[in-house]
């Protein structure tokens, strides 16, 4: 994976371009960029007929280890990878540990393995088994075993052995990955770690950046799930930014969580070049009872082909998976948008505009979930 | 007899089996036009269970079902007469066939109490008395504005038997002259009343004769899809075909297995509609030729192959069984996904009926129908004699 910042704006902010990236070497992706969110390897409620029938749809799918490691024995004995078992074949998928819409159980990682939760429970992860995975799994990109086990009220002691497991576990990764002839052309992501300890982080931004990586990903503020969404990028601005001042420019860097808008512009400022997309998914809930669609300017497939506000409150009554169908296309059209808007506005260098129209559509909008143009 | 009115539906039957009493046709409705024998699929709610109704448009569905109970207590008349009807509110521009929702009233309220004025029934939101009238039925129908209407029938359980069942029968007779002066918009909204009379060949009879003199454009079976003794459904199915009019469609309620599907086209009836189909689904079963498949089962966790290597649904072109057994009853889309499937599967079936009778090769296709069904030879008995009254032996 090759990646190049075009330019910088304001503090940090960062255009960039992703290149020769794992199996389809030939696409390029502009950041700041999210990927697509999923499911237990599909977009929530929507197979690859209805996603088709968006546009802007992210290059990267983003499927996570807890969705499908259950499984992966399947998928080995399919051999072809993750993306073809589960109809993503067009894209590129990024593996990463959890799903950042769902709340990670404090308290069940060990030096030997983290845990990670699925439908079947939990799952003690250790590095042999994780290589196993992703060698079934067959990633174009993946993150590597982390303890991000971390959050405001961590003890300084715990965060600074997370760092070092995380540092162990990424030795013996990417001695597992330079072996592996299945993995040569997968990307590994190392995991930046160390809480809210400015020391710690900087330890773990050093260390991991001595070591062959492709890009970063910046964990250990949360536990991911629902309450992420409270999480203030503000409020841990300076560890970031110190974070980031140890890693090189020319590596990309990636955060997960349930991102609203006016947080990714936030973290796009400080540097982060890619985002999930679990927020459009978080909480499908809208309260409208007109004949209108959900706005009238919008060209996303639910509001061209004039579903209305009342049908879609009648499917939300009713429990119908519509719904979620219907809202799920509306929400991402606009999440997808979003990024491209920020890509816009980096270009033309007008970032404060952008942040400034986002303000207000916060402290206007209707509802939080339906994402409104 | 009054004069000649306008008609809502009108049937064209292009072929007929010259063996068994099957037939091809068209019907015109006022929003689109439907090929029999044909399904269709239950949109209870105003949408069919995940599906956007432009995917049914490509599996080339041209009739749904919605439900009068359902729509008429959310989101109201009131809301889908603002909204100009069911079509427009959910976005469907085919045929629509609506129940009369008295049915729904008797399987679904323990305390319904059915009078000579309507079903009489405890509100399950507010706990107060209400009545379902058949002039009620028919104005929430009218609101819906589905282009096929049904009449408030009295249905009674496939097995009560005695003087309920003749008192049913009667009734039926006389709520359907009452349904047929309530519709105030018969020239866009056709009705069918309701063939009734239990498992007993004698009322059936009688309620057939009685109801064919109505001037109406098609006629339903009812009170057939309970649990009955096979052996009995049949011939009330067959007994029913008999008398209505060989020149209106004849819609047999709640039937839609594909053993049942096959054996009724052969007795001559022309539409079907079963929640089974997409019910089941939800809950991880796949229709394929010869039987289901339900894929929660282990034995998928490495079947590469899709549902079915010869249907051509957008589920069946991009998914497997393999990753499919990863998602069933789990993600919401894999209801969507098998939903596609079965759908397909129920359509696909009737589109080989029907072209099978017009290449007048029906029987053959019934006798290959069968030997994938049931490999073994092991044809249910029931069946064996049903096709045999239309003169299809079937071989072991």
């Amino acid at each position: 994976m090759k990646f190049s910042v075009l330019c910088v704006r304001g503090h940090g902010a960062r255009l960039g371009q992703l290149s020769s990236i794992g199996h389809q070497g030939c696409k390029i992706l502009d950041t700041p960029m999210c990927m697509l969110y999923t499911r237990g390897g599909s977009a929530p409620y929507l197979g690859l007929d209805m996603l088709q029938r968006m546009e802007n749809i992210p290059p990267v799918a983003h499927i996570t280890l807890s969705h499908l490691s259950d499984h992966y024995e399947a998928v080995q004995a399919f051999k072809e990878g993750v993306a073809k078992f589960t109809a993503l074949k067009d894209h590129l998928v990024f593996i990463s540990l959890h799903d950042p819409a769902v709340e990670v159980y404090s308290g069940f990682n060990e030096k030997s393995g983290i845990a990670i939760w699925g439908k079947g429970g939990k799952t003690k992860i250790d590095v042999d088994l994780f290589m196993k995975i992703q060698e079934a799994l067959l990633p174009d990109w993946y993150q590597a075993l982390s303890d991000g086990d971390t959050s405001k009220d961590t003890s300084k002691k715990r965060a600074g052995k997370s760092v070092q497991r995380t540092l162990t576990f990424l030795d013996q990764i990417i001695e597992r990955h330079s072996q592996s002839e299945r993995l040569k052309n997968s990307a590994l992501f190392g995991v930046i770690e160390g809480g809210y300890s400015e020391k710690d982080r900087e330890h773990s931004a050093k260390e991991t950046s001595a070591r062959p990586v492709s890009g970063f990903i910046i964990e250990g503020f949360h536990n991911m799930g629902p309450k992420s969404e409270q999480f203030c990028i503000s409020d841990v601005s300076g560890v970031i930014q110190k974070t980031l001042d140890y890693l090189p420019e020319d590596k990309p860097r990636l955060m997960h969580g349930v991102w609203p808008p006016d947080q990714v512009l936030e973290a796009v400022e400080l540097g982060i070049d890619i985002f999930d997309s679990s927020y459009p998914c978080s909480d499908l809930c809208m309260y409208f009872d007109d004949l209108a669609p959900i706005s009238p300017h919008c060209t996303c497939y639910t509001c061209h082909k004039k579903f209305t506000r009342a049908y879609i409150n009648h499917l939300l009554n009713t429990s119908e998976i519509l719904a979620g169908v219907l809202l799920m296309i509306h929400n991402f059209h606009h999440y997808f948008q979003f990024f491209r808007s920020i890509h816009s506005a980096l270009e033309e260098n007008k970032l404060e505009e952008l942040k400034r129209v986002i303000q207000q559509q916060k402290s206007s909008a209707i509802s939080k979930d339906a994402l409104l143009s | 007899m009054a004069a000649s009115r306008a008609h809502a539906l009108t049937f064209k039957i292009i072929a007929e089996c010259k063996t068994t009493k099957a037939r091809v046709g068209k019907i015109n409705l006022p929003h689109y036009h439907v090929d029999t024998p044909v399904f269709m699929p239950v949109g209870t709610q105003g949408t069919l269970k995940g599906l956007a109704p432009e995917q049914l448009v490509e599996l080339d569905c041209k009739i749904m079902l919605g439900n009068t109970y359902h729509l008429g207590h959310r989101p109201g008349p009131e809301l889908l007469e603002k909204a100009g009807g069911l079509h427009k509110f959910m976005n469907w521009d085919r045929c629509l066939l609506t129940d009369s929702g008295g049915f729904q009233m008797v399987s679904l309220l323990k305390l319904a109490e059915i009078k000579e004025e309507g079903v009489k029934f405890q509100s399950p939101h507010d706990g107060s008395e209400m009545m379902l009238t058949p002039e009620k039925s028919i104005e929430i129908q009218n609101s819906i504005g589905a282009d096929i209407m049904m009449q408030l029938d009295d249905v009674v359980h496939s097995s009560t038997t005695g003087t309920r069942v003749e008192e049913a029968m009667h009734r039926t007779i006389r709520w359907i002259d009452r349904c047929l002066a309530a519709n105030k918009h018969p020239e866009k909204q056709c009705l069918f009343p309701i063939v009734q009379g239990g498992l007993d060949p004698d009322l059936r009879k009688r309620c057939a004769e009685e109801l064919i003199k109505r001037d109406v454009d098609g006629y339903a079976i009812g009170g057939l899809s309970g649990g009955e003794e096979k052996s009995h459904f049949w011939r009330m199915v067959t007994l029913s075909t008999d008398i209505l009019p060989k020149d209106k469609p004849r819609y047999l309620m709640g039937v839609g297995f594909a053993l049942d599907l096959v054996v009724c086209v052969a007795l001559g009836c022309d539409m079907f509609d079963c929640v089974f189909p997409t019910r089941t689904a939800r809950f991880g079963t796949a229709l394929i030729p010869g039987g289901q498949i339900n894929l929660k089962n282990k034995m998928f966790a490495q079947d590469f192959r899709p549902i079915d290597e010869n249907c051509n649904c957008s589920t069946c072109k991009d998914y497997t069984r393999a990753y499919l057994h990863t998602i069933v009853t789990i993600e919401p889309v894999a209801s969507s996904l098998v939903t596609v499937h079965n759908v397909a599967y129920q359509l696909n079936l009737m589109t080989s009926i029907q072209k099978s009778i017009v290449d007048n090769r029906f029987p053959e296709f019934i006798q290959n129908f069968f030997e994938e069904m049931y490999p073994d030879g092991d044809f249910p008995q029931w069946a064996v004699e049903a096709l045999k009254s239309v003169n299809v032996r079937l071989s072991e």
